[in-house]
This record gives structure tokens, sequence and C-alpha cells, in this order.
């Protein structure tokens, strides 16, 4: 090939993923048939899918930068994917490809005609967009997007629920939207750049200073309330099940895992110097959230309730891995935040299934294991997952937080570890007493069972044995964290990748008289 | 001049914070608002204050850092967009509750899960989840519930 066809392929890949589902969800915005909708919106997810693995693929070998408008790093936006953002951008994707499926099989006149798939095309677009920005206020331009998109589906079709829970939704974030755009401003107050590999040059330059921890705890303040920490993550339960199954498993996945991958981007990379304060939160917050989820889930009696709540304890773990600030513990946290996002996927893929075939969102009809033994048997292997036993991935992932946390060495640590352990057996009792409440025991006569259609149970199937091929392939999924902990590690990868080598060309200040228009114009 | 800027965001966001604080939903619309305008002016400071240096390279120095104004105006037009969105959401929410009080949502997490919860907020929104569970009297009651609501409020 050209080398300079391929300069520009490889310059453009990180912005593909980001631009397809916005273009293609622009033509979903056309008056068109379902059948073109559902194939349009279908090819996106899948576009963007295959556009997401070829960027996994590139950013082996180096961080990918994509320059807007041609202008050089800390002066211009940039799109730069290094292998967190790509792994996040991949995994992101194959969530969607599986919500459109189970939108296209659970047809809903009303919210279609309200451009259910263009907003939800936009939600990835948003979303792929948070993963692969370069730069601080395009983050925040990029969470507005997603959240935008988010907060039209929440409460789309206008049922008392869902604007009950959406209105909360949308306060909560958009306080903490306000909180991010302060944070930019003072980061760029102090440091002079948004850029993030300019602004770690520069805060490492500066050293230890008061005003950059603030912009650090900020931003913890401002991640910790997208992601659903402790104290701020009370809107995520109610807001969840709120919404229709198919936009639900999404928001589940994938939307508490872009707080925390901004976490992890803006701890590792960015602000390395003073770690202290945020590290000692997110052990506190992460301990505490682990066993809110726990608790939660045990308290409460429906379906996509408790798992929601399921989904407040993972967030809680990977806060406890990223709040050890050890190699090992970052990598057991990449392993565990790729397994949470595929299982969460199939337990609320699982959740829709049930809801369906019961035709109540309460877990206690009996007994469904006569008619969706599958069904059960994908539940069952979900849930040792969640909870982090033998067989299953979410066991190799946890066993290495928590020998992080061991290794971990202060009291905090070994206090969050014992959180961390406690909460899983109460995550696990709260998950075999929903198996043994739907699937176990004998169907009362007369409740009525609903046949649910194979396109509607095939998702949650093939995403069980996307859990089955984490488990596996556990060891090239731990490599692969590995190797992305290592160049997280150290901050010189990044910024060399985005910044290049030379040394910054500032260009000389211009005077007044060097750009006078001319006094005669047209 | 950064003193009066500092004193002013400070007033704003306070006002913002007492207004979202309270259960009237349209003032939660307000609270928030008050919150973006003090932000807006907080990364306005951002660039320093100072009177007659312009932004722009066409006129006479000394110039004035002009990426915190372009910031300022992303951040408005984007404040602007979740503003009429929350604004339509609180329209919805009104139109379903039938008055202006988050209380009338009901709490979320004591609540029973079998209660009905289809009430609708037009005729065009009718009950995408459910369409079979709906009854026709009890949404008959509910409209009429919602008129006397609507009247008291009234």
């Amino acid at each position: 090939m050209n080398p300079e066809v391929g300069e520009v392929i490889t310059s453009a890949l990180p912005l593909a993923p980001i631009l397809t589902p916005l273009g293609l969800g622009l033509l979903l915005l056309l008056p068109l048939r379902r059948g073109w909708r559902v194939g349009l919106a279908l090819a996106s997810a899948l576009l963007t899918l295959i556009f997401a693995l070829l960027l996994m693929n590139a950013t082996l070998g180096g961080v990918l930068v994509s320059e807007l408008g041609g202008w050089k790093a800390p002066f211009g936006i940039v799109m730069a994917a290094d292998r967190l953002g790509s792994f996040m951008s991949a995994l992101a994707a194959l969530c969607g490809v599986f919500t459109v499926w189970l939108m296209a099989a659970q047809p809903d006149p009303v919210r279609e005609r309200h451009h259910s798939f263009a907003l939800t095309s936009f939600l990835f677009a948003g979303v792929q967009l948070s993963f692969l920005t370069g730069d601080l206020f395009n983050l925040f331009v990029a969470f507005e997007v997603m959240l935008v998109a988010s907060y039209a589906l929440a409460v789309l079709g206008s049922t008392r629920e869902q604007l009950r829970e959406g209105f909360r939704y949308i306060v909560m974030n958009l306080s903490a939207s306000a909180l991010l755009v302060v944070a930019c401003g003072l980061a760029y107050g102090t440091l002079g750049t948004l850029n993030f590999a300019h602004l770690a040059q520069r805060s490492a330059a500066l050293g230890p200073n008061t005003t950059v921890t603030a912009v650090g705890v900020l931003l913890l303040i401002v991640f910790a309330a997208k992601g659903a920490l402790f104290p701020l993550g009370f809107w995520l339960p109610g807001t969840y099940p709120a919404v229709p199954h198919a936009t639900g498993a999404f928001f589940a996945a994938v939307l508490t895992k872009v707080g925390l991958y901004a976490l992890i981007r803006v701890f590792t990379t960015v602000f390395g110097q003073d770690p202290q304060l945020p590290d000692t939160l997110l052990l506190v917050l992460g301990a505490v959230t682990m066993l809110y989820g726990a608790l939660g889930a045990l308290s409460q009696r429906e379906w996509r309730r408790i798992l929601s709540f399921t989904v407040v304890g993972s967030v809680g773990y990977l806060a406890f891995g990223l709040g050890l600030d050890s190699p090992d513990a970052l990598r057991g946290s990449l392993a565990y935040l790729a397994v949470s996002v595929v299982v969460t996927l199939a337990m609320f893929l699982i959740a829709a299934v049930a809801e369906r075939a019961s035709g109540m969102r309460l877990v206690r009809a009996r007994g469904f294991i006569e008619f969706l033994p599958l069904l059960a048997a994908c539940f069952l292997l979900c849930a040792l997952t969640v909870a982090g036993l033998p067989p299953s991935a979410g066991f190799v992932a946890k066993y290495a937080l928590i020998r992080a946390g061991l290794e971990g060495g202060t009291v905090l640590a070994g206090i969050a570890t014992a959180s961390a352990l406690i909460s899983s057996f109460i995550t696990l009792y709260a998950l075999l007493r929903v198996w043994s409440s739907f699937f176990w025991g004998r169907h009362p006569q007369g409740e009525p069972v609903r046949r649910v259609r194979w396109p509607e149970r095939l998702p949650a199937y093939l995403a069980s044995a996307l859990v089955v091929a984490l488990a596996v392939f556990a060891g090239p999924l731990l490599g692969y964290a590995r190797a992305t902990a290592d160049e997280l590690g150290s901050n010189g990868y990044y910024i060399l990748g985005v910044m290049g080598e030379g040394p910054l060309n500032l260009p000389a200040r211009p005077k007044g008289d060097d750009v006078q228009e001319p006094e005669d114009g047209p | 001049m950064e003193t009066l800027f500092a004193v002013l965001i400070g007033l704003l966001v306070a006002a913002g914070v007492f207004l979202l604080l309270s259960r009237t939903i349209i003032r939660v619309v307000l609270g928030l608002a008050f919150i973006a305008y003090g932000v807006n002016l907080a990364i306005l400071t951002v660039a320093g204050l100072r009177q007659e240096s312009p932004p722009l390279l066409t006129l006479e120095g000394p110039y004035v850092d002009p990426l915190p104004q372009a910031l300022v105006l992303t951040a408005i037009v984007i404040g602007f967009g979740t503003t009429a969105l929350l604004l339509t959401v609180a329209l919805r929410a009104y139109q379903v509750a039938g008055h202006d009080d988050v209380a009338a949502f009901g709490d979320n997490l004591a609540r029973d899960p079998d209660a009905p919860d289809g009430q609708h907020a037009d005729p065009e929104h009718l009950s995408p989840d459910m369409p079979e569970a709906e009854d026709a009297d009890e949404t008959d009651i509910q409209m009429a519930e919602l008129e006397r609501l609507r009247r008291i409020t009234r």
C-alpha cells in the first residue's frame, strides 16, 4: 500500500468509531420504514464494532492520534487512542450490537416513532467520543453528547416512573457536569492547557500543587457521580429499571463504566504526582460502594433493581482496584472491567427474557427452569461470575484484585479487601436467591407463562457465551490487561505518542501590526 | 475585578444550590440554570479580566487568552440545550403528576412494586410497555384524578 494512504488511514481510524454512529444516527432521523431503520441501526453498530476492533489491533503498536483540523497536539483538539481507550471502545461497541439487536427484536412503535434508534446511535457516538478523546474539555462535550442522548432515552415514553427517575437522573448529572466545567476552568487556569498529555507534562513539571490536587478531587467527584460511587450513586438503581430492556442493558453495561474509564485516565495518565488524597478517597468510597451494592441487591425484589445494585457493587470493586494504586491492582481492575461489562450485559438480557416470560418485574414466579432451562443455566453462570466464584472469569479478575489488596499492606487496603470479600458473598447470596425464587421449584398453576420468541432469547444466550469465552480466554485477557497496565504505569508512553518527539515549538509572540488588516479593504 | 467576579459567582452558585434543594420542579430547573451561569463566569475569569485587551490578533495588543471565551461559548450552547430538554421533561412531569412538586412522584425504592404505574403524559404516549395490561376504566379514574389535581393547583 502507498505509505501516504496508510498514514491517512491510521490518522483517521480513531475518528471512525465516533463518526460512524453519528452519521448513521443522522440518517436514522429520516422518515424510514421500520425495516430500514433496524438495518441502518444494526449496520451502524456492527461497523462501529469493526472499526473499534481494527483500532484495538492498531493500538498494539502505539498510540494512534488524529489531529482535528491538522493542528498539532497541544494547540488543537486531538483524538488519541491507546490500549485502554480502544479496549473500552471495543467493549462499548460490542454492547451496542446487542442493544440494537434487542431493540429490533422487541418492537416498540411509540418509542420508535420518537426516534429511539437515532437516539441510541447518538448515545453510542457520545460513548465512543469519551473513550477516544485526548482533551479534558472535549471529554466534557463527549459526556454531554452521551448524557443528552441518555436523558432523552430515559424519559422517552413518558411513563410516570420514567419521568420520576429520569428527572432525578438528569438533575444529578447536570450538577456533576457543572462541576466538570469548573474543573476544566481550574485546570486551564493553573496549567494553561486542556490536552491530557500536555496536562500531564505541565503538572509533572509544576510538582505537588494544591490547586492541581483540587482539580483532581473535583474530577474525582464528577466521575464518581457519573459512575455511581457510593454517596453519589442513589440515582442508579431507580433509573435503569425504568427504561426499556434494550436501552437499560446498554446503560447498565456501559454508562457507569465511562465514569470509571475517565477516573482511570485522569488518575493514571494525567495527575499521577500527588496520589495520596485521591487514592485514599477511592479506597474508602470503593469499599463502601461494594457493601452498599451488595446489601441493596439483597433488599430488592424486582429483577432489574437487583441487577442495578450489582452494577453499583461492580463500580465499587473497580474504584477499590484503582485506589490501591499498584500495577497488579490496575491489571486486576482492567480485567474486572471487561468481565463486568460483559456479564452486566448478559444479566440484563437474561432479565429482559425473564420479565417477558413471567409478565412481571418481580422475581417471585417459580419453576421457570421447566420452561427456560438454558436461561436458568446462563443465569447461574452469570451469578457465579458476578460473585467471583471459580470456574468463571469473575474469579480470575477478582482474585487478581484481592491479591493486590492483600499486598497493599496498609490498614485501609486490608479493610477494603475484607469488604470486597464480604460483599462478594452477600452478592452471591442475593443472586442465588433470585435463581431459587424464579427458576427453582414448581410453577404455580394458573400463573401465565408467555412465550418469548427466539430473536429475543438469543442475545441473552450469546452474551452468556461471551461470559464463558472470557473464562476460557482468561489468560489472554489478563495478558492484555497486564500490557495495558504497563502502558498506563508510566504516562511517558501516552505523552510521547500524543505530543511527538521534538521539543514544543511555540510560535513567536504576535505583535498587533504583524497581522494588521489592510486599511483599504474591499 | 476578579474579587467582584468571585463574589458574583459565589452568589450565583449559592442561589442555584438553594433553588436546587427545593421541591418545586421549576425551581430545580432554575437552580441548575443559575449554577450554569456561575460556572460560565468562572471559566471567563480564568483568562484574566483585563480591560482593553482584545482576544483577536487583528487589533492592537496586549491580548487576552481567547480560549476560555471559546470554552464559555461551548458551555453556553450545551447549557442551553440541556436546559431546554430539562424544561420539556419538567413540563411532561407536570402533566403526568398533576402538580409541580417532586413529592407528587412518590418515593421510588419504598413503593409497592405491584402498584399500577401507567399514567401518561398525553394520549400520544399511551403505555408503550404494557398495552394489554391497561384497563380502560382505570385510565378514566386516573384522568379524573388528574383533572381534580389540576383544578386544585389552579
